[in-house]
């Protein structure tokens, strides 16, 4: 087992009104090396709180994170240090995550220094390297981030990643802010990576046609919980639980001309995280609710080898 | 074929400083109660194309030549005055962000009753229809959305008043520039359901805006290509993402993930990035990506041209191969 995430929840206070925000909700999954696991959902399902909690730039209020047996939040710097070197976060925006003033070569060497990874004279080698392995060709080390495209920005942002050596790198909907014609591109560039330096990934999107392409398990969430979990298969093309069904049912579809499938759309909108409904948080917008929904929270259960979905209506 | 009801000839759209090319040259019509989508990657001059018809291009940037045929007059040279009568009357646009597009501190009744203002349609009628106008596109109750202002509302509901706002004259073009790309999957859903729902209801025409092939196959009865300024290919959205023969339609189309993909399949990537307008003014701005691209394709433009199945900018099209 490399990454184990164990009934993970996190709760930030609302300043305010005093109330509090349950981000995540008991959340488990566990991930082993080389494998990819692919997390969907929608805007406040928790995904990206997620992200920020296994990178360790924020703790959980309860549950467990282990990464090789180790549990992190350690306060411990050398451990943290250690940690964050095995895993990277790759972002949405390469805009934002990389510093404007910065020559893209030199952002890339600060990781190489923080870690002392290479001794002085070797550092400079290692950035072309780097470079070269996302496909930026080493004269552009000079440049800063808004003398490159959208497509070659992301590409530094992974290279970044990769200067610590990591073995998991968590990637938050890294293709969604680029063109559609270079967002393949990159997607085949992190298929390589993970070939060639057997990375594991956590890659998280709103995009199921992108996850995938890329996902060996998938993990749907909604409002701060895992509602599905299974092989891309099982999740994908024999889902379970109707909110996954309507999200499949919700992606534009290119390959099907004329196929409307509007009359599915699911009724509402994902409600206040901080005023949570009772029973299932998705019964308010569930197609096949009954009163039993309103009362009663369901647990995620599983239904075959590695598939479980939470959800008290299925009759399987 | 009938009139179109707008009609864009040969529309060059450049910076006003350096006369940078944004918009090469490109004609295209909309017919009374057609949806035509636009769609193309950032920088291939969509948003600058629809925010021309309305007059509302940024500062900076200008219509350097050619026309937009609206009812019997030229919008770019008609007066500030006649442009003003037909914005969010005849022609109205809703925008990716309603966060934006809606004056944060003015309540979201009063921002309808304006728009009946500015057509001196502000009679005894005028609250009922500000009421029905929410009513219309799905508001749950409109009386106390009225009262309230843009933050109190949700993206999804936003883009509803949004909605409800270009509609409430019922136009007879809506403009629509990416108004879902920054909403979740099911609130686009609706959106796009409640789209075509007032489409059915009023016969409206629609110029749909996207980066996004998936939301127009299902959404329009026209596809118009950009890409680098230029209209590439145009057809109907069946040969269009059927028999795409323009190499760069093509190969974007093939780029997408698919639905019947085991998972670790590599994806059909395109080479490289979408040039800068300015600099490709005298070749196939796609020339450099393409696969099928020759020494004329470096050197000449290629005009768009009816095929079997569509109209094409290329000296190769993909033909029946596939």
């Amino acid at each position: 087992m490399t990454l184990k995430i164990d009934n993970v929840g996190k709760q930030y206070k609302v300043r305010a009104s005093k109330a509090s925000i349950n981000a995540l909700n008991g959340v488990s999954v566990d991930l082993q090396v080389g494998q990819t696991l692919g997390i969907v959902g929608e805007s406040g399902c928790g995904k990206s709180t997620l992200a920020r909690l296994i990178v360790g730039l924020e703790k959980p209020t309860n549950g467990q994170i282990t990464w090789r047996e180790k549990p992190i939040g350690n306060k411990d710097s050398t451990t943290l240090k250690i940690y964050h070197s095995n895993i990277q976060l790759v972002f949405q925006d390469p805009y934002s995550s990389l510093n404007p003033r910065q020559k893209i070569g030199q952002c890339i060497s600060e990781v190489i220094k923080t870690h002392k990874l290479r001794a002085g004279s070797e550092i400079q080698k290692r950035v072309e390297q780097l470079l070269l392995e996302v496909g930026i060709s080493p004269d552009l080390q000079h440049r800063y981030p808004h003398q490159l495209s959208g497509g070659q920005r992301q590409r530094v942002s992974i290279a970044r990643a990769l200067a610590s050596e990591p073995d998991l790198l968590i990637l938050d909907e890294p293709v969604s802010a680029l063109d559609v014609s270079v967002r393949a591109d990159v997607m085949n560039l992190l298929f390589d990576l993970r070939e060639k330096f057997g990375l594991t990934y956590i890659f998280i999107s709103h995009d199921l046609s992108m996850v995938r392409h890329i996902s060996d398990f998938i993990a749907v969430m909604y409002l701060g919980k895992v509602v599905e979990y299974g092989s891309w298969s099982d999740v994908l093309d024999n889902p379970k639980h109707p909110y996954t069904k309507a999200l499949i049912d919700a992606m534009p579809d290119h390959e099907n001309v004329g196929a409307t499938k509007y009359e599915k759309a699911l009724l509402g909108e994902v409600p206040d995280p901080a005023n949570m409904p009772s029973g299932c948080a998705f019964h308010l917008r569930c197609p096949i609710a009954t009163p039993n929904c309103k009362v009663q929270t369901p647990e995620l259960i599983l239904i075959d080898t590695l598939h479980s979905v939470a959800c008290s209506e299925l009759k399987s | 074929m009938s009139k179109p009801l707008i009609e864009v000839k040969n529309l060059t759209i450049e910076t006003a400083e350096d006369s940078r090319t944004l918009v090469n040259n490109i004609s295209f019509e909309v017919f009374p109660g057609e949806a035509v989508g636009v769609v193309g990657e950032s920088g291939s001059g969509k948003t600058l194309t629809a925010l021309s018809i309305l007059g509302l291009l940024p500062r900076g940037v200008v219509a350097r030549s050619g026309e937009i045929n609206y009812s019997d007059s030229n919008l770019l040279t008609a007066s500030e005055e006649y442009r003003r009568s037909i914005r969010g009357n005849q022609i109205s646009m809703i925008y990716q962000d309603p966060m934006t597009a809606l004056n944060p501190v003015m309540k979201l009744g009063k921002q309808l009753f304006e728009v009946l203002e500015a057509h001196d349609l502000l009679d005894s009628e005028a609250p009922q229809r500000v009421f029905n106008a929410f009513k219309e596109v799905g508001i749950p109750e409109p009386d106390r959305a009225l009262v309230s202002y843009p933050h109190e509302f949700s993206g999804g509901m936003r883009q509803r008043v949004m909605i409800a706002m270009a509609m409430i004259l019922s136009p007879k073009l809506l403009i629509a520039d990416e108004p879902t790309t920054a909403l979740d999957v099911t609130i686009q859903q609706q959106i796009l359901a409640l789209v075509s729902e007032q489409r059915r209801k009023t016969g409206m025409s629609m110029l749909w805006i996207t980066h996004d092939l998936g939301v127009v196959a299902n959404l329009v009865d026209r596809v118009i290509v950009m890409y680098a300024g230029r209209i590439v290919e145009v057809g109907t959205v069946k040969e269009i993402f059927t028999n795409p023969q323009h190499p760069y339609t093509h190969g974007l189309l093939a780029s997408l993930p698919k639905s019947n993909v085991k998972s670790r399949e590599r994806l059909m990537a395109i080479p490289g990035v979408p040039p800068k307008p300015w600099l490709v003014e005298n070749s196939c701005a796609f020339s450099p990506r393409c696969t099928r691209a020759t020494t004329e394709c470096f050197n000449e433009t290629p005009s768009l041209k009816p095929n079997a199945f569509t109209k094409a900018a290329c000296f190769h099209e993909i033909g029946t191969s596939q």
